[in-house]
């Protein structure tokens, strides 16, 4: 176990040394890319995965940072910045409007409300000229200071986004390890059992569901001030929660670093995929896509992340729930 | 294991395309690089662009006397700049703002194009023109209609098409004369989805008409992408109105056109705004049950032996369809960034960008039926004009206003089937 | 009530039926095996195609291009049973969305390599045009959808209700384990349920193409209908979808009609979230 730790400083390492070593523009977004879609998947995993409901419909609450923040600028000409508290203080909102009545359905119908939620108000905000309707809402182009958040370079997105990134991770482990956590894994386990023990699960359900809201909320500011502009599909779409799903679920939903490594893997191998098969014009792009993703589906459901820990555990001589493979000493 | 395997992969794939980046440059071509939707919705869209770029290619590159003076046909290469031949690097921008701005960046930073074309849907293009305003690449559009890409104080945005202040204009005049012509033209509705382009030409037709003294009678607005149109085909057919402006990309018009027909509703006159219903796959679905559907376009094939009849040829050749209005506008601003860039004798971005300001083209150097190509200080092309085009045998369109230019005179009332 | 009232709510009835026939092979699978399937809208996509190459190839109509279209999802729909669900049934329910939308990708756009991009069509008159009835224009190629939608409603039904090989599938997706034991072989109901919901979809899409646009991207508009009709209905009830399909048809006409066609999915939306408030198991599903 002791080698597992060590993989932590050198990642931290390496993440940090990326932009300055890969350091071609292209390079840097991709990896500003990469976090900003680990925060907003880290997000969602602690709905999603420690608390196990299947939010389909988190880009809701994406949107409301992405539009405050571009709202901000639009029609305040404040700094996008301010977004992000506006935007955590209007997802806090959305979600408890939406959590109290949809956590109570079970599994399957409560991912179809948060679907129906999320069209709902994307095709409100479509219909709202104060929101830009249709149009959508630009940040600056041309911008005025430091805090407008508008740079050539990715490097200043990448460190605010490795930062944010790193604050979110801290908060799902405290998370996680606190007693809202305790609740969460009995509940995922077994929520009648938890209950009938005392454990309050309404509640603490709610509170996975606000928490998640907030952060996402934050993801979402911070994609619309890398990308100055934020629309009812790019904001309010459903294939954005969808997108971010399939990230924690590919990299190990319920796993701390799983939704950074989900990150990590689809977003460099959209990108590229785009660039190498994308100019031809025959959608293979997707079509390379969709099946790495079935393979990874098929082979290793419980995510990359999962592959990883067990290759780790049987290498250390342990098996996964914690008794020493016999012979051990003797494993190549 | 994966993970480790799919980061070197990344690595080497970032260091090929830096390497390749680098050593193309050295050669003798000049490279420009286009972003268009290749796949999603407006794949169909992205298609027949990549195609018309592609033909244009030829014209440029080959030797063409038989196109006269048409600019750059002649010679092979670019004359300016001692015949170098000029390579497209396509981007798929998959319909999505954020894509577009990330192929925008590769295409500039990794494949070092000296200027940019694209990028179909207005959304798009307001993203990706962002970017290569940030680096200083000439970014050309000729497709886009909304108003607030030339609103925004850039410095390297061009566009080379008529934006929806001139299409109300265009629509106005034609009304007028056809009521000078004795056609009823009183109430008007118009249709329009809820996209961008949508609402941006809906609302600049409505409050163009209103300041003209005619308001517009009616005006439904749908989402994109609908299953069922029933709704508002029967409100039109309620209210009667004499002109009915169908504002829609091509999965919706060809269900509109489906659901008339269905529901047994001709409104006397049908003007549609382009796009969807300009979509070859548009006339071949429901041409026939469309006759009399008006258009507006700058596009005309011409009489034979003309460039344009030349380009339709070729255009057909590749790819089977007729050339139509919307990727006609795309191979004009294609056309017209190789003149500037030839011009400017350099492929240095800052040159170009003069050479575009100074970009004087006179109608008969346009494959569009432009009065000119000249650009004003927002990067608008101030001599773009349409005509009004009719599907009159439910085939293909032909031009029938202004009178001058026309080739047939209008059929009213709307056929239909 | 007025002429044009009545029209509006005959072709919400008829755009309902259309629902119902491309929704009920999702709610099979949803209800019997637990599976979300995010690819379902590109099976859709797939029957519609096949009648077109049918009617390319041989210029005939839904009456073979429907069985047609059946016999290539069927076995489409076994094919993706023994290599992907059946990896990722018993997984939780992100690895099946995980999954089935890297499928929907696949095939989207391997359709699209095939095909290109262009909007296709089938002719107006394939299926007989349009009549008039009581003053009301019916499309006859709707009609037909419609019909076939309450005929395989029925259908499925009774094959679940009555049948044996129904009440065998029945059992495996209550207690596959019990099931087991009573000598019946889980995964063999489970690829003919897949296989029956495949073809029924196929079915659908190979009926819609004569009426409505073929491109390799409708699934995705189609999906989402699909699934607010399975869960307004009730996960895997055959009934229940046809009934929910029926309802969703009317209220997006009536409203498009009478409000507005930009408020129509607002109000599906509203009703279907607010229906959940009080009925939380759907029209018909399982409490």
């Amino acid at each position: 176990m002791r080698r597992h730790w060590l993989w932590l400083p050198v990642l931290l390492a390496f993440v940090v040394i990326y932009p300055l070593v890969l350091s071609t523009p292209f390079q840097q977004r991709l990896g500003a890319l990469v976090l900003l879609y680990a925060i907003a998947a880290s997000a969602w995993n602690i709905v999603g995965g420690y608390a196990g409901q299947v939010s389909v419909g988190h880009v809701v609450f994406f949107g409301c940072g992405a539009y405050a923040a571009m709202g901000a600028y639009a029609h305040f000409a404040l700094s996008p910045l301010v977004g992000i508290p506006a935007g955590i203080l209007a997802s806090l909102a959305v979600s408890a409007v939406v959590g109290v009545p949809t956590l109570r359905l079970s599994g399957h119908y409560f991912s179809m409300a948060t679907i129906a939620v999320a069209e709902l108000v994307r095709l409100i905000v479509t219909n709202t000229a104060y929101l830009g309707a249709a149009v959508g809402l630009s940040g600056p182009t041309v911008p005025r200071n430091v805090f407008d958040i508008s740079f050539i370079s990715a490097l200043p997105y990448y460190y605010l986004f490795l930062t944010v990134l790193l604050i979110t991770l801290g908060i799902t482990w405290w998370m996680a390890n606190s007693r809202m956590g305790f609740y969460l894994r009995a509940i995922r386990d077994s929520e009648r059992a938890a209950r009938s023990l005392g454990a309050p699960a309404s509640r603490i359900k709610l509170y996975a569901y606000m928490l998640s809201a907030a952060l996402t909320s934050v993801a979402g500011a911070l994609y619309a001030m890398m990308f100055g502009f934020v629309d009812p599909e790019s904001g309010l779409g459903i294939l954005i929660s969808v997108k971010i799903l399939i990230m924690a679920a590919l990299g190990g939903a319920g796993l701390l670093f799983g939704p950074l490594v989900g990150a990590a893997i689809l977003v460099p191998l959209e990108e590229i995929s785009n660039n190498l098969l994308g100019g031809k014009g025959a959608g293979l792009t997707f079509v390379v896509y969709g099946a790495i993703i079935v393979l990874i589906a098929r082979f290793q459901p419980g995510g990359i992340l999962t592959l990883i820990n067990r290759i780790w555990m049987e290498r250390s001589g342990k098996r996964p729930n914690g008794e020493a493979v016999r012979g051990a000493a003797h494993a190549p | 294991m994966k993970f480790k395997r799919i980061l070197g992969l990344l690595c080497a794939a970032s260091i090929f395309l830096v390497a390749t980046g680098s050593a193309w440059s050295q050669e003798k071509t000049v490279k420009i690089g286009a972003v268009f939707p290749l796949s999603g919705n407006a794949a169909t869209a992205g298609a027949h662009t990549k195609a018309a770029i592609e033909v244009a290619m030829d014209i440029i590159n080959n030797a063409h006397p038989e196109f006269g003076n048409f600019p750059l046909a002649k010679n092979a290469g670019l004359a300016g700049l001692g015949g170098a031949k000029v390579e497209v690097v396509f981007g798929d921008n998959q319909g999505s703002p954020a894509t577009g701005q990330n192929q925008t960046l590769r295409l500039i930073t990794e494949d070092k194009v000296v200027a940019i074309t694209g990028a179909y849907q207005s959304g798009v293009t307001l993203t990706a023109s962002a970017v290569a305003e940030k680096y200083g690449i000439p970014f050309v559009n000729g497709e886009s209609v909304a108003a607030n890409l030339t609103e925004r104080g850039f410095k390297w945005f061009f566009r080379v098409t008529p934006i929806a202040s001139d299409i109300a204009r265009i629509y106005y005049e034609f009304l007028t004369d056809m009521k000078a012509s004795g056609v009823k033209t009183d109430s008007i509705a118009i249709i329009h989805d809820t996209t961008e382009y949508g609402v941006s030409v809906a609302n600049v037709v409505t409050s163009a008409f209103k300041e003209k003294g005619q308001p517009i009678a009616l005006d439904i607005p749908y989402a994109i992408n609908a299953t069922d149109v029933q709704g508002q085909v029967l409100q039109l057919k309620e209210k009667k109105p004499d002109v009915a402006i169908m504002i829609a990309y091509t999965p919706d018009a060809i269900l509109y056109q489906k659901t008339m027909q269905a529901l047994d509703y001709k409104p006397p006159m049908i003007i549609a705004d382009d796009s969807g219903y300009s979509d070859p796959s548009f006339i071949k679905a429901v041409g026939k049950i469309s006759q009399g559907v008006f258009n507006r376009s700058s596009w005309s094939v011409g009489p034979a032996g003309s460039p344009t009849a030349l380009i339709a040829e070729m255009y057909k050749k590749k790819t089977g369809d007729d050339m139509d209005d919307t990727t006609g506008r795309a191979m004009q601003a294609f056309f017209v960034l190789c003149d500037a860039i030839d011009r400017a004798g350099s492929t240095d971005p800052a040159k170009i960008q003069a050479a575009l300001r100074a970009t004087d083209l006179k109608p008969d150097q346009l494959m569009m039926g432009y009065k000119g190509v000249k650009f004003d200080e927002k990067g608008q092309n101030i001599l773009a004009s349409g005509l009004i085009i009719q599907l009159q045998d439910g085939e293909s369109y032909v031009a029938v206003w202004p009178k001058a230019g026309a080739a047939k005179t209008p059929i009213l009332p709307y056929k239909g089937w | 009530m007025s002429l044009t009232l009545l029209q509006v709510i005959a072709g919400g009835l008829l755009l309902g039926a259309v629902y119902a026939l491309f929704s009920s092979g999702l709610t099979l699978v949803w209800g019997m095996m637990n599976i979300v399937n995010f690819a379902h809208g590109d099976f859709v996509m797939l029957g519609m195609y096949v009648a077109f190459v049918v009617y390319t190839l041989f210029g005939a109509g839904p009456w073979l291009g429907a069985p047609l279209a059946v016999l290539v999802l069927a076995t489409l729909g076994v094919v993706v049973y023994f290599g992907l669900i059946r990896g990722i049934m018993k997984g939780p329910m992100l690895a099946q969305i995980l999954g089935t939308f890297g499928l929907a990708l696949l095939l989207r756009y391997s359709v699209f390599w095939w095909f290109g991009a262009n909007f296709l069509s089938l002719p107006e008159n394939l299926v007989g045009g349009t009549f008039d009835f009581l003053g009301l224009r019916i499309q006859a190629s709707r009609l037909l959808a419609g019909t076939v939608a309450l005929l395989v409603t029925l259908g499925l039904h009774f094959l679940l209700t009555r049948t044996s090989l129904g009440s065998k599938m029945l059992a495996v997706a209550e207690d596959s384990t019990a099931a087991q034991l009573m000598g019946i072989r889980p995964d063999t109901m489970q690829a003919i349920a897949w296989a029956i919901a495949a073809g029924a979809t196929g079915l659908a899409g190979a009926l819609i193409a004569t009426f409505f646009y073929i491109v390799p991207t409708v699934g995705e508009t189609l999906a989402i209908v699909a699934f607010v009709t399975v869960s307004l209905g009730g996960f895997g009830s055959v009934p229940g979808a046809l009934v929910a399909g029926l309802l969703i048809g009317v209220i997006e006409s009536l409203s498009a009609y009478l409000i507005g066609a930009v408020y129509k999915d607002m109000v599906v939306y509203t009703l279907f979230l607010g229906f959940l408030w009080f009925r939380p198991q759907g029209l018909m599903g399982k409490t």
